[in-house]
This record gives C-alpha cells, sequence and structure tokens, in this order.
C-alpha cells in the first residue's frame, strides 16, 4: 500500500459559470490528522464529494485509496467512511439496527459484522445504548454513532465534514481522542471543521478561500504568519483577495 | 442481492416501527370494504311509497300487494288525500306515490273507459327513478295477465333476456372486487414514494450515497416489502368480500395472484416516479393524488365508461385501473381465466416495463 492516501491535483469542479472548487492540489499521507478549513462556501464539501466518489471532476485528478476517482468511484467507496454534518442515519432505526445495515451494506459477513459491531461500540462508548432508537440519542451521542458507523468497516480513510459542529465540548474531547487513536492506528482521516483550537490539532492544515487553496501547512507554520490561527487566516485571506 | 435484502429487512424495520402508518395499510381496505359493501349500496329496493287508494275494493288492495311483494316498493303511509302525498314528495319523505281513483274496479270491469292509476315519482335521483319506472311497468303488466284483465296472447317471439355473472344485479358483486383496484392504487404508490422520498427528506441519501450500494439494489430493497404490503391489503379484501359479502370467486386465486403483483409493479413504478419528481413526503401525496382521483373517476370503478364522451372514454385507456377492473371482475365474477384477459394483460405489461424503466433511469445516483 503506497503511503499517500488522499491525494488530488488540479482538482476543480465548476457548477455552471461558478467554480466552486478552483484546481486544487495535495496529498495526505496515512496516519494524517488533515484539516480542511475554510468559510461556509469556500467549497469544502465539494472537494469532500468529489474524493468520496459521489461528484465528477470538471477538470483534474485525484488518487483515494489507490483509486482514481474519475474511474474507480465504487472501488473508493469501499475503501473510505464518511460522516456526514447532519445526522444521515435511520432516527427510527436503534443503535445496533443503524450499524447492522450499514455493515450488510459494506459487505461484512455475520460473524464479521457482530465483532466489528462489538469493537466500535467500545470504542465509541456507546454499548450502553445498543436498543435506543437513534433519534432518542443525544447530539454528542448521535456523531459518536455516525463515526462508529464510518469506522465500522475499517476504512484506511475517513472523511469527517464538520463532525463536531454544535456539539458539547466534553463529547468533542472524547470525540477528538477517537479521532486520535484511528490516526494513531494509521487512519488517514480528512476533517473540515470551524473551531480554531480543533484545527490547531490537525497534523496538517489547508486554508482554502473561493475555492483555491491560499497555503497547506502544519498549524506552526501558519502562527508563523500571525500570532493566532484566526489571525493568520484573515491575513492569508486578504493577501489572497489581493491575489485574484 | 445481499444488499437488496439488507436493504429490504430494514425498510420492514421502518414498516413495523410506523404504527400509525401500519394502522392505515391494514384499517383502511377493510373500512373500504365495509364502507363499499353496506352503505354504498346501488341496488334500489323498498322505495318509500305513499298511496291514496280511493277505490278501497279487492283489486285495489290485490294491485297494491302486487307492488310490495316486488320488494321494490315499500309502502309507508296509506293517506286519505292527495295534498299529503304531495307533500311527502315535496319534503323526500316518499319516493314514489300511487293514485288509486275512485272508479278503479268499477273501470276495469266494464273496460270503459280504461282504468287509470298513477304513480308520482321523485326524479331528483335518477337511479331509484328509473327502478320504480321499470319495476312498476312490469309489476302493472304481470298484474293484468294473472288476474285475467287482458286475453292470454301467444308471442311470435320467445324473447327471454337473463343476467349472467351477477343475475340479481348486486351492486357489492360488482364494486367489491373492483375496490381492490382502488384501494392499492391509493395506498401503494403513496407509501412507496412516501418512503423513498423520506431517505432524501431526512438526509439518509447522503450516507447511502457514499456506501458501495448501487442504485438498483436500494430501489429494489425499498420497493420489495410494498410488495408484501400490497399482497396483504389484497388478500384481506378478497377474504372480507368472500366472507362478509359471499362474493363467488369464481376465476382462479393463482391467476388473480400473479395479476395482482403485475398491477402491483406498475403502482410501485408511479410511486418510484412520484419519488423521483417530489422533494418531500407532502408533495409526493399530492402528485398520487393527482392520479388517483381521475382513475377512480374515469375508470369504469363506479361511473360505467360507456356513457363517457368519445375523448374522456379513451383517456381511460391510459390509465391502469381501467385494465386492472377488467381483470379483477373478469377473475372474481367470470370465472375469466389468463388468456381471456390477453387485452388487458398486455397494456398493463407494457405500463410496468416502462413506468419502472423511466423510473430507475430517473433516480440517478450521482448528484450531479
Amino acid at each position: 500500500m503506497p503511503d499517500i492516501a488522499i491525494k488530488a491535483d488540479g482538482l476543480t469542479r465548476r457548477f455552471g459559470k461558478f467554480t466552486a472548487v478552483d484546481h486544487i492540489s495535495f496529498e495526505i499521507p496515512y496516519g494524517c490528522i488533515f484539516g480542511y478549513l475554510g468559510a461556509n462556501g469556500a467549497g469544502k464539501s465539494t472537494t469532500i464529494k468529489m474524493l468520496c466518489g459521489i461528484l465528477a471532476p470538471s477538470e483534474g485528478t485525484g488518487m483515494v485509496a489507490g483509486y482514481d476517482i474519475n474511474r474507480d468511484t465504487e472501488k473508493i467507496k469501499e475503501s473510505i467512511g464518511y460522516v456526514s454534518q447532519k445526522f444521515s442515519l435511520y432516527g427510527d432505526l436503534n443503535v445496533t439496527e443503524n450499524l447492522s445495515f450499514y455493515g450488510q451494506i459494506y459487505g461484512l459477513g455475520r460473524e464479521q459484522l457482530d465483532k466489528r459491531m462489538e469493537e466500535v461500540l467500545e470504542l465509541t462508548g456507546l454499548g450502553k445504548f445498543r436498543t435506543r432508537l437513534a433519534s432518542q440519542l443525544s447530539g454528542g451521542m448521535k456523531q459518536k454513532l455516525a463515526i462508529a458507523n464510518g469506522i465500522l468497516h475499517q476504512p484506511k480513510i475517513l472523511f469527517l465534514d464538520e463532525p463536531t459542529s454544535g456539539i458539547d465540548p466534553l463529547s468533542r474531547r472524547a470525540i477528538w481522542a477517537l479521532l486520535f487513536k484511528l490516526a494513531g492506528e494509521g487512519t488517514a482521516l480528512f476533517i473540515t471543521t470551524h473551531y480554531m483550537e480543533e484545527a490547531e490539532r490537525c497534523h496538517t492544515i489547508a486554508f482554502i478561500s473561493a475555492g483555491r487553496v491560499l497555503k497547506i501547512g502544519k498549524p506552526v507554520e501558519f502562527k508563523q504568519i500571525a500570532p493566532t490561527l484566526e489571525e493568520a487566516f484573515a491575513v492569508l485571506d486578504s493577501q489572497g483577495a489581493a491575489n485574484a | 442481492m445481499r444488499n437488496t435484502m439488507a436493504v429490504a429487512r430494514k425498510e420492514l424495520i421502518h414498516i413495523f416501527r410506523d404504527r400509525r402508518t401500519l394502522a392505515l395499510v391494514i384499517l383502511m381496505p377493510l373500512m373500504q370494504v365495509m364502507i363499499y359493501g353496506f352503505a354504498i349500496n346501488t341496488d334500489v329496493k323498498h322505495l318509500r311509497t305513499y298511496v291514496y287508494d280511493q277505490d278501497r275494493t279487492y283489486l285495489s288492495r290485490r294491485l297494491l300487494a302486487a307492488f310490495e311483494q316486488s320488494e321494490y316498493f315499500t309502502i309507508v303511509k296509506r293517506s286519505d288525500d292527495a295534498a299529503t302525498l304531495y307533500q311527502a314528495l315535496d319534503k323526500g319523505k316518499a319516493q314514489v306515490a300511487i293514485v288509486i281513483p275512485p272508479r278503479f274496479t268499477a273501470d276495469v270491469l266494464k273496460h270503459k273507459p280504461t282504468a287509470q292509476v298513477q304513480m308520482l315519482i321523485d326524479g331528483t335521483d335518477s337511479t331509484p327513478a328509473n327502478v320504480a319506472m321499470n319495476s312498476s311497468q312490469a309489476i302493472v303488466s304481470s298484474f293484468m295477465q294473472q288476474e285475467g284483465l287482458v286475453p292470454v296472447t301467444v308471442s311470435p317471439i320467445d324473447f327471454r333476456p337473463r343476467l349472467w355473472y351477477n343475475p340479481d344485479l348486486k351492486s357489492t358483486y360488482f364494486m367489491l372486487p373492483g375496490l381492490i383496484a382502488m384501494t392499492l392504487f391509493f395506498i401503494v404508490p403513496m407509501i412507496t414514494a412516501s418512503a423513498i422520498v423520506r431517505e432524501k427528506e431526512e438526509g439518509n441519501i447522503e450516507q447511502l450515497l457514499v456506501t458501495p450500494i448501487k442504485p438498483h439494489e436500494l430501489i429494489l430493497g425499498k420497493i420489495l416489502p410494498y410488495i408484501g404490503v400490497g399482497i396483504v391489503i389484497a388478500v384481506s379484501i378478497v377474504v372480507a368480500m368472500y366472507l362478509i359479502f359471499s362474493v363467488p370467486i369464481r376465476g382462479n386465486l393463482v391467476t388473480l395472484f400473479f395479476m395482482t403483483l403485475l398491477y402491483l409493479v406498475v403502482c410501485l413504478g408511479i410511486g418510484l416516479w412520484a419519488s423521483t419528481v417530489a422533494d418531500n413526503q407532502r408533495q409526493a401525496s399530492q402528485i398520487i393524488m393527482f392520479f388517483a382521483m381521475p382513475s377512480v373517476l374515469l375508470s369504469g370503478f363506479i361511473f360505467p365508461r360507456e356513457t363517457m364522451p368519445w375523448g374522456v372514454y379513451h383517456l381511460g385507456y391510459l390509465l391502469p385501473m381501467t385494465y386492472f377492473l377488467k381483470i379483477v371482475r373478469g377473475i372474481i365474477l367470470k370465472g375469466n381465466g389468463f388468456f381471456d384477459l390477453l387485452d388487458q394483460v398486455i397494456p398493463l405489461v407494457v405500463m410496468a416495463a416502462a413506468v419502472i424503466l423511466f423510473s430507475i433511469k430517473r433516480f440517478g445516483k450521482r448528484m450531479d
């Protein structure tokens, strides 16, 4: 297996005349937490959709888990996990029913499914809530269930679209602890967030604005521009606007 | 296949967990059978009849008795003046009024002038009025023969009309089999469309899109349980009409089963199509109603298509219900076999194939 989990090369997506993602390039190795940051409408979700194989790029290429995002979208779907911003599991199904459904879709056999279900329930601390309907879980628990669901089939790449938005600080801590654990085990995590203190925990940050990558680097490199990440982004954003 | 079964299993959990819809699916067909079987009865019998018998003879009483014995007329009041009769008609207390003048018997016996009997009929509702007109003619002419008031004649033509399939012209025989067609058309597309649109509405589709499941596996898995629901509905109607209303089932139940399956595919296809057009469950149900209402009126479920203007009559050929009505009535009442019904089966097969192919094509998996 190559070291590079995700690679984007001049990835571009246009909707009519509007360019949502404009020639984006980056490489993400396995075991890396990659923070993808930017304002609402900067092109974060569009990038994720292209990398997950559910939106065809207008231009450019990319490799995810060694598969071409223009050709092998079905292979990519088998190799990645995805945690959406909005809870999108079934509210009227309970915790294990949700997991069991998605486990089957990912082709897990019965024994394997039972084993993995126990593992992810243990890992996310949802063991006590097996028979609770998903709609009756708290916001934090819902998100943990979504992550448990995302890693059920042991993908080596996990996409998380604002996984902690609207979640209480304690749950956020627990979720980040979980993410670090996954990264430690060699999973590549592609994560979007609005929280600066979360961004600082990422190994690598990409800051995008108006569909373009303004800077990619470690959090410390951003802090060389300005004392805090927030200020650094403001500086980059105004420079980017000046260049464009 | 494995994915399809996983979706189907999940869908069954949805169905059984949504008690309200489940109750609707089980109770609505039975309620319809009760309503159409008991309440909506187009057999006109026992018309409320007022009589004003001024003759009061043996013969006049025999004539009135003949009316009552026919069961079409029930004498609810014998009045002593004409005004009561007219008022009763005005107020709707009487549907029919019979007036026998004082010299009735005398005139009959003398043959001169011809004896007169008057019948007044409330014509506001055409069905009972027609029944009153036709049956009273028959009653009076057979009364005259029985009483020997007319000479026995030998007719050169022995004309004997006979009613087949439904000799008593019971409306339950006609309505209840049709109810299978109507109820399935109302419920099945609606719940199918809702089930699919719900995935979109509640964002579930966002998660499904990034899984390796293929669109046809998802669709098939979502649809399969509703075929089951449709079969449950159809069977409960057949059982109820057989047990409660003694509608005879003259044809082959296996043929009926497979024909119903074919019709269900069309219904599911319509639901599927509606789900590709609608953004939410409310829109989906509005789209279904848009097709369901004309189907009820134009397919021949209640109103005979033969009386419709040319354009409307031919519009009926576009409705799947038109064909399935002929199929269920044919199998249940006439005992038709598969080959008797080819003219109905072929259009339904074409419709099923067209609507399913078209919907699957529309149900693209890529979001762009």
